[in-house]
């Protein structure tokens, strides 16, 4: 089977899955249970085949229009990076499937839940494949639309909802400023396709920053950065495997993956900006976190500072490597991005299923502080919530270590201010992850949940057992190069480890944040009722849970103020000139038209000849010369 | 005494059709046609097409504005009453006349045609009967058979219009 | 005093046709207006006969034959149809046949 053939099946298989649960399945919940498992079974395996084999840079398109010089078609470009990323969309998406097999038992409209999985894995699929922007686009916004299916699957629920509108209608905002983008991309270049982009800047072309910036508009939606991070939180209204699956993994790592894609049409100016929306976005995300009390939205922030860091180090750009007597220019920040868009995607999803485990085993009990003394009563899901609860924060060893070392040399060996303010990012991601694990795990119990907790089945722990491995292993240069194979070393490359003396620095710095950070949430949080800081800093805390709310006020005014008055305006405009003088107009003088015209019709015979009389004038004109036709 | 007989003669057609235009009474103005058509059968002469002023005579004057007084006095108009006339065609009349003027004094207005004087001073062969009779069956016969039909036709329109369709009822 | 040339000729045709023309639009009487019609046609003959004269053919001649016998038949066919009518409608005013109107 060729390559090509083999990643279409790849790409259509949920697609199909998705079309025969719609049409068929929807009252039969195993079936379509079934159904969207074997997809991502096939997926899943279809998708290591590809990424584990040899085959990369096998172009297969098919062209869908044409309209002049302008073409779209839908085609394939597969090398190293969208390897890696289908590697990772296609074992996360497997781990998804067999956990909501078991998490989502009880839910009688799990049929509809499976098929909104089936369309985004074709959907997000399409985004890994995808050859050209305006491919990547179209599946962009099926991939948001996605995203709606599936955080409204509640919808019965008001919460949930207005959670599922304000994603898509926040992911919108920003992909108008990706349409830009991608208008203006097409019309200074007359392609937009990545190769033809990619020779096009090689041959010189000249790229103003506004292009990458228009285009990082789209990731700033769907990668959630300031400002529009605001609909990522709210996402959690969301089934947990949803939130593990999309907004964890794979469809918040989108946006990254777009900004690797077109890493060439990067200049200086668009770095910076991007650079520094990262790591305000980063840090910003960390200190909200501080306060919650769910656990979904702490992981949730959590999300948001990660994705912040990804951000940062695209941001940071290419680094000069010193090799021998000469300098190589290395991609570092796509390397770093990539990087730990990988380890982010296990250990997150680890950590998002295993709060599905915590929440499914308490009963859909998701307020930390009813939690409690889980440690003796879910022991898988602590053991693995602990590995991917250390790979997050740094823990040297885990994959998460190796990947955030990488960020913060670049970050050192390029802007040592952006390296201050992501090591206090990082203090503070230890600080709020040890908080939510102490408060979790440890200690009594103190709710009805967590008293009857017990381990869900093996649909449950299977895939936490999975993603905890990858946790542990996923970062170490061994597992690329010597168990994979070396097949990602496009990307894995691209990575810059420290060596000499900013190793020692960084190692240490990584320690010391991990420590701080450690340190300073299990002294201040034992393992109680409510939260310690709100008792000792009510200040403090308030001033920190107000960062969180101080967006969604923003946007609110601005709504209320601003843009309905606008909107208020434009309806009346347009009642008076569309509607009344264009329309209505229109019709009036078609109708005064006809009106005239029946007024001709007199029935009179002496009328008839009169109008006799003006054509034989008109004919005399015509043989005069004085009118011609 | 060429131009005296043809402005006699042309003037008293234009006098006799203005005459048709004008008289009230439809018996009179169809007895004014009369004349006219007697002075175009004149001006017929003058043009040396002896024969056309025969036929013309024959078949219009004769037949045509017969058929004309048969059906005015078969008709009793004299009924009719004189309504005022209402300001608009008052207005569109004194238009139309004024148009119909302007259109006949361009006659003038424009440029001569050119005719050969030699053609002019020949004598005209309108007169000749078999020259005539030797264009019609020739060059002409298809014309003239397709004429034939249309003289049924209306022969056929005539009698199926005039018919008094009684006893339609049973004609279901 | 109009000259006794093809423009003379022509001219009395255009005067012809423009009387026959006012009668038509100004009459009210069906039957007059018929009567116009038919002197539209001949002075329509006049030209033709005037034009064939000045170029020395005989085709304008001719087609005044054809001419007179169309108008032959239109007269018959439309004086029927006028018959017709003013069994119907006891009238032949031209204004007042106006049952189609709107």
């Amino acid at each position: 089977m060729s390559p090509a053939l083999l990643a279409s099946g790849v790409l259509l298989a949920p697609l199909a899955a998705a079309a025969v649960i719609a049409f068929g399945l929807r009252r039969a919940p195993g079936a379509a249970t079934a159904v969207a498992l074997l997809a991502a079974v096939l997926v899943a395996v279809g998708s290591l085949v590809l990424a584990l084999g040899p085959a990369r840079d096998f172009t297969a398109s098919v062209e869908l229009l044409r309209l002049g010089t302008f073409g779209l078609s839908l085609g394939l470009k597969f090398d190293d990076l969208a390897a890696l990323l289908l590697a990772i969309v296609g074992i996360v998406g497997l781990c998804v499937h067999v956990f909501s097999v078991g998490y989502m038992r009880e839910d009688p409209d799990r049929a509809r839940y499976f098929g909104g999985l089936a369309i985004f894995m074709f959907s997000m699929l399409g985004i890994v494949f995808a050859d050209s922007l305006l491919m990547l686009f179209i599946f962009w916004e099926l991939v948001g639309f996605s995203s709606w299916l599936l955080i409204n699957h509640h919808f019965q629920r008001t919460p949930a909802a207005e959670a599922s509108k304000k994603a898509f209608i926040v992911n919108r905002v920003g992909d108008f400023g990706f349409l830009l983008g991608l208008v203006w991309c097409q019309a200074q270049f007359g392609t937009t396709q990545l190769d033809a982009l990619a020779k096009a800047v090689d041959g010189g072309a000249v790229v103003a920053a506004g292009l990458p910036l228009l285009l990082f508009c789209g990731a700033v939606g769907k990668s959630a950065q300031l400002p529009l991070h605001v609909w990522l939180p709210d996402a959690m209204e969301g089934p947990t495997p949803v939130s593990a699956l999309i907004h964890a993994a794979t469809m918040v790592a989108a946006g990254i993956y777009l900004l690797c894609r077109i890493h060439f049409l990067m200049v200086p100016a668009a770095l910076e900006v991007i650079l520094w929306t990262g790591t305000i976005t980063a840090l910003y995300a960390a200190l909200c976190a501080v306060t919650q009390r769910d656990i979904k939205k702490v992981l949730a922030y959590s999300t948001l500072s990660q994705l912040g860091y990804m951000v940062a180090a695209f941001g940071l750009g290419s680094l000069k490597v010193a090799h021998g007597d000469h300098h190589h220019l290395i991609a570092a920040g796509v390397g770093a991005a990539m990087f730990h868009l990988t380890t982010h995607a296990f250990f997150k999803a680890l950590l998002f299923l295993g709060a599905g485990s915590v929440i499914h085993a308490c009963h859909h009990e998701q307020d930390i502080f009813k939690m409690g003394g889980l440690a003796r009563r879910l022991p898988v899901t602590f053991t693995t919530f602990t590995i991917g609860v250390l790979s997050l924060i740094g823990m040297p060893g885990l994959a998460g270590f190796f990947s955030k070392d990488a960020i913060l040399y670049l970050a050192w060996a390029k802007h040592p201010g952006v390296f201050a303010v992501l090591a206090l990012t990082a203090v503070l991601t230890a600080f709020y992850m040890v908080r939510l694990w102490r408060i979790t795990f440890l200690g009594a119990a103190r709710g009805e949940g967590a008293e009857h907790a017990h381990e869900g089945g093996p649909a449950l722990t299977g895939p936490l057992i999975l993603l905890a491995v990858l946790s542990v292993i996923g970062g170490y240069g061994w597992f690329y190069s010597g168990l994979l194979g070396g097949r990602f070393d496009g990307v894995i490359d691209s990575v810059v480890h420290p060596a000499g003396a900013d190793h020692t620095l960084i190692l240490l710095t990584s320690v010391a944040v991990l420590v701080a950070g450690a340190l300073g949430a299990w002294l201040l949080y034992p393992a109680a009722g409510e939260d310690a800081v709100a008792r000792r800093a009510p200040r403090l805390f308030g001033l920190l849970g107000g960062l969180q709310a101080s967006f969604d006020r923003a946007y609110g005014a601005y709504v209320a103020k601003v843009q309905q008055r606008l909107a208020m305006l434009l309806n009346f405009l347009e009642q008076i000139f569309l509607a009344g003088l264009i329309v209505r107009g229109l019709a009036g003088v078609v109708g005064l038209l006809g009106l005239g015209a029946r007024a001709l019709h007199v029935g009179n015979a002496n009328a008839y000849a009169y109008w006799f009389l003006l054509g034989l004038l008109a004919l005399w004109a015509f043989a005069a010369g004085l009118l011609s036709f | 005494m060429g131009e005296l007989t043809f402005n006699l003669l042309a003037w008293f057609t234009l006098l006799s059709a203005a005459g048709v235009v004008i008289n009230r009474n439809a018996v009179n103005a169809a007895l004014c046609l009369l004349l006219c058509l007697t002075g175009v059968a004149g001006l017929f002469v003058v043009l040396e097409a002896y024969l056309l002023a025969f036929v013309l005579l024959l078949v219009y004057a004769g037949a045509v504005v017969a058929l004309f007084l048969f059906i005015v006095m078969l008709l009793d108009t004299s009924g009719a009453p004189r309504a005022l006339p209402r300001r608009l065609p008052l207005i569109a009349r004194v238009l139309a006349g004024g148009l119909i003027a302007s259109g006949v004094l361009s006659f003038s207005a424009r440029a001569k045609l050119p005719v050969s004087e030699a053609v002019a001073a020949a004598p005209g062969i309108g007169g000749a009967l078999k020259p005539y009779a030797y264009q019609l069956f020739t060059t002409y016969l298809l014309p003239v058979q397709i004429l034939g039909f249309l003289l049924l036709a209306a022969m056929i329109g005539v009698i199926v219009l005039s018919k008094k369709f009684e006893g339609l009822e049973d004609v279901k | 005093m109009i000259p006794a040339t093809l423009d003379g000729h022509l001219l009395v045709s255009g005067a012809l046709f423009a009387l026959g023309l006012l009668g038509v639009l100004l009459r009210r009487n069906t039957l007059v207006v018929f009567m116009c019609l038919e002197l539209v046609l001949v002075a329509s003959t006049v030209a033709l006969v005037a034009f064939s004269r000045y170029n020395g053919i005989l085709d304008g001649n001719v087609f005044v034959f054809f001419i007179l016998t169309v108008a032959a038949a239109e007269v018959a066919v439309g004086l029927a149809i006028i018959v017709a009518l003013f069994r119907r409608r006891q009238t032949v005013q031209v204004d007042e046949l106006n049952s189609l109107r709107n």
